[in-house]
């Protein structure tokens, strides 16, 4: 019996029912927005990890892809590609520069790599990064902020380029990548003799540390990445940047909901003081009322949670349509966290209701 | 059958307040109750009788004194060893009903079962048992604010005897219900009392129910007063002391009236009144059984 008292105890209100779910939802909205944008940021740099190489070079000081310039010689590539276990040393021409786009500008990440022929690379990987002369690869969203469409025509610094393909969106949201064929990005940068970086594959059968390593020791003018650690190199700048801010936003979203549904099981206890000391003078246990209260709270969370997981979700999308860069990640791990977390505000919610009703003096039922 | 003492009172004392503001309560009451017998403790409002039985239900610490429920002295058990005792051992029935005005008839004994560890499937049919006995049956899924105050207060019995309790304490049971369904409850309680072989104790200042009680103590004060002669004003039917009386001599014997105008009344023609006493009980009962369906 204690979930049907529970249950009407809470709805004996319904207004303030329902302006407490409302409530608990928009703790629940913000928390898992809040996340699940962090989590969709958190995928910057993945196309360090999409691409064929597994080692990247860079200029001695480099520190991310993103923060930091690198300029390298061709020397320096030569170098690299002597190393043993070295299949073949691409070399990386990659800049964030303006473009014109209509009466503005928008900045776009340029890359381009010199692959050589002879390599093994899927179709999928060419038609991204590789495209041929004279054609650009944009991605969904940069199509979308700047209108640009398959076949449309810009001229970057007296070079004419058409947008080859769009592919669908992937995970660096946070800087717009464009892919163009090595000979227009020379045109384009005039840099003439330097590279940025040099992408090494490594031949099969050799162990990528290792051969970081020998690279590394071969030319101390450079510094050597994986492409799993230049992608965190960048992650890391963004968590140092969002993470402070993401938990406080957390926490306040955890406080309003425990405030939410404290309030309301609070007051709802109230109202039922005289009931509670009922049920305390014919023999109810402390653990027995605790049930009721615990359970009220746990009602009122759990409708918060599956509002605010709804509105939340509807939420993504639509931000999403109106803003490109609003990109969200629910994942099912970061879903039961904010289960767990609602859990705990139910409890920490029933702390004071239950305090209240510890204060109850049963004898005073039998006072009008 | 054997009448087993349920529940002993000793010196019971409860002041509130202090200094000159301090009230004695309960002043030095004894009292023992068997099995199957209804008490009424009866007295003018603030003599002291809610205090009284809120401390032998164990729901309030007397400054002196003790009580035992069958062998266990309440006064001496901690807090949460007198919520369990309250909760096996004692039913309380309130004036005010006290039901739990969010459930069913049904639930309200239910719950009262959960309370003392019935679950589920077990309680509700149980509590449907007992409410069916109680003539509720057709009020099961009833809202307790749908319910006459006869009905709410059979609901009460209901929820205080449904977990078999050897003690079952009444306040005022009959205050809130105009006198047949006072009468009907009071006779219920005397059945709770008899066929269930439990001890009652009604607190109450309802002149009305008298008669219903196997016995009455006066309380006055804080104390048992010494009811010595009480006698019935044959005008209004009211329990009369002699000492406070206004009394007359007909026909040889002595009349004692609550007031004057019930003398007036009785000198304008008393031989109407003699016969109407047992008259006017007579009509009492017809109503309250018409009231059962
Ligand atoms: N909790 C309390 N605090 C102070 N005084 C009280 C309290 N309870 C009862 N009293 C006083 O004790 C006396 C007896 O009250 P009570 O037991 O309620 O009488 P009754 O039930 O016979 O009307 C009254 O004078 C009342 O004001
Ligand atoms: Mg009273």
């Amino acid at each position: 019996m204690t979930v049907p008292v529970a249950r009407r105890n809470l709805l004996s209100e319904k207004g303030r029912f329902a302006i407490s779910v409302g409530g608990v939802a928009f703790a629940v909205l913000l928390i898992l927005i809040v996340v699940a944008l962090y989590r969709g940021w958190s995928q910057t740099g993945e196309v360090f990890e999409k691409l064929p190489g597994e080692i990247w070079v860079t200029q001695i000081g480099t520190s991310d892809p993103f923060h930091s310039t690198s300029l390298l010689t061709s020397g320096d590539v030569g170098l690299a590609a002597s190393v043993e276990g070295v299949e073949a040393a691409v070399p990386v021409l990659s800049r964030q520069m303006l473009i014109p786009i209509g009466d503005g500008e928008e900045s776009v990440r340029f890359m381009a790599l010199a692959l050589p022929g002879g390599l093994q690379l899927s179709p999928d990987v060419v038609a991204a990064y590789a495209p041929a002369p004279g054609d650009i690869v944009i991605e969904e969203t940069l199509s979308r902020k700047t209108g640009l469409k398959e076949g449309d025509r810009l001229v970057v610094r007296d070079v004419d380029l058409r947008v080859g393909e769009v592919r669908p969106r992937g995970g660096d949201v946070l800087s717009q990548f464009a892919f163009v064929h090595y000979s227009d990005a020379e045109r384009i940068f005039g840099v003439g003799d330097i590279v940025n970086y040099a992408m090494l594959i490594v031949s099969p059968g050799s162990s990528v540390d290792e051969v970081a390593a020998a690279v590394s020791a071969g030319n101390d003018g450079v510094r050597v990445y994986t492409s799993t650690a230049f992608a965190e190199a960048v992650r890391k700048e963004i968590d140092e940047a969002f993470l402070p801010v993401i938990s406080i936003l957390v926490i306040i979203g955890f406080m309003v909901g425990v405030a939410v549904v404290g309030l309301t099981t609070y007051t709802a206890t109230i109202e039922r003081a005289r009931e509670f000391g009922v049920m305390k003078a014919v023999g109810a246990s402390g653990g027995f009322l605790y049930r009721i209260v615990l359970t009220q709270s746990v009602i009122l969370t759990a409708s918060g949670f599956v509002v605010g997981l709804a509105a939340a979700i509807l939420l993504a999308r639509l931000a999403e349509q109106m803003v490109p860069e609003f990109v969200t990640d629910f994942r099912a791990l970061d879903l039961a966290g904010v289960l767990v977390a609602a859990g705990l505000m139910s409890v920490i919610a029933s702390l004071a209701p239950i305090r209240r009703i510890n204060g109850i003096d049963p004898a005073m039922v039998f006072r009008a | 059958m054997e009448r087993k003492t349920v529940i002993t009172a000793q010196g019971l004392t409860k002041s509130f307040g202090s200094g000159s503001g301090q009230v004695k309560a309960v002043d030095g009451i004894s009292l023992a109750v068997p099995s199957g017998e209804m008490l009424l403790i009866m007295g003018p409002s603030g003599s002291g009788k809610t205090t009284l039985l809120t401390i032998l239900g164990g729901l309030l610490h007397p400054d002196s004194g003790s009580v035992h429920i069958e062998d266990v002295d309440i006064t001496r058990l901690p807090d949460k060893k007198l919520t369990e005792l309250r909760r096996r051992k004692v039913g309380f029935i309130f004036q005010s009903f006290n039901l739990w005005e969010s459930l069913t008839v049904s639930e309200n004994v239910e719950l009262s079962l959960n309370i003392a560890g019935v679950p589920g499937r077990r309680a509700t049919d149980k509590a449907h048992a007992v409410l069916t006995e109680l003539g509720l049956g057709a009020r099961l899924g009833f809202a307790i604010t749908g319910l006459s105050g006869g009905e709410k207060q059979r609901v009460s019995i209901a929820r205080a005897v449904v977990n078999d309790p050897r003690l079952v304490l009444a306040d005022e049971p009959t205050a809130n219900l105009d006198s047949a369904h006072g009468y009907e409850v009071m006779m219920l309680l005397r059945n709770v009392a008899r066929s269930g072989d439990r001890a009652v104790v009604v607190v109450s200042h309802d002149q009305r129910i008298r008669e219903v009680a196997d016995r009455v103590i006066w309380l006055e004060d804080g104390r048992v007063k010494d009811i010595g002669r009480l006698f019935r004003d044959p005008v209004c039917g009211m329990s009369v002391e002699a000492a406070r009386a206004v009394s007359l001599e007909w026909n040889g014997e002595t009349y004692h009236f609550c007031a004057n105008g019930c003398r007036r009344d009785f000198e304008a023609n008393p031989e109407q009144f003699i016969n109407r006493r047992q008259a006017g009980e007579a009509s009492v009962r017809p109503a309250m059984e018409g009231d059962k369906e």
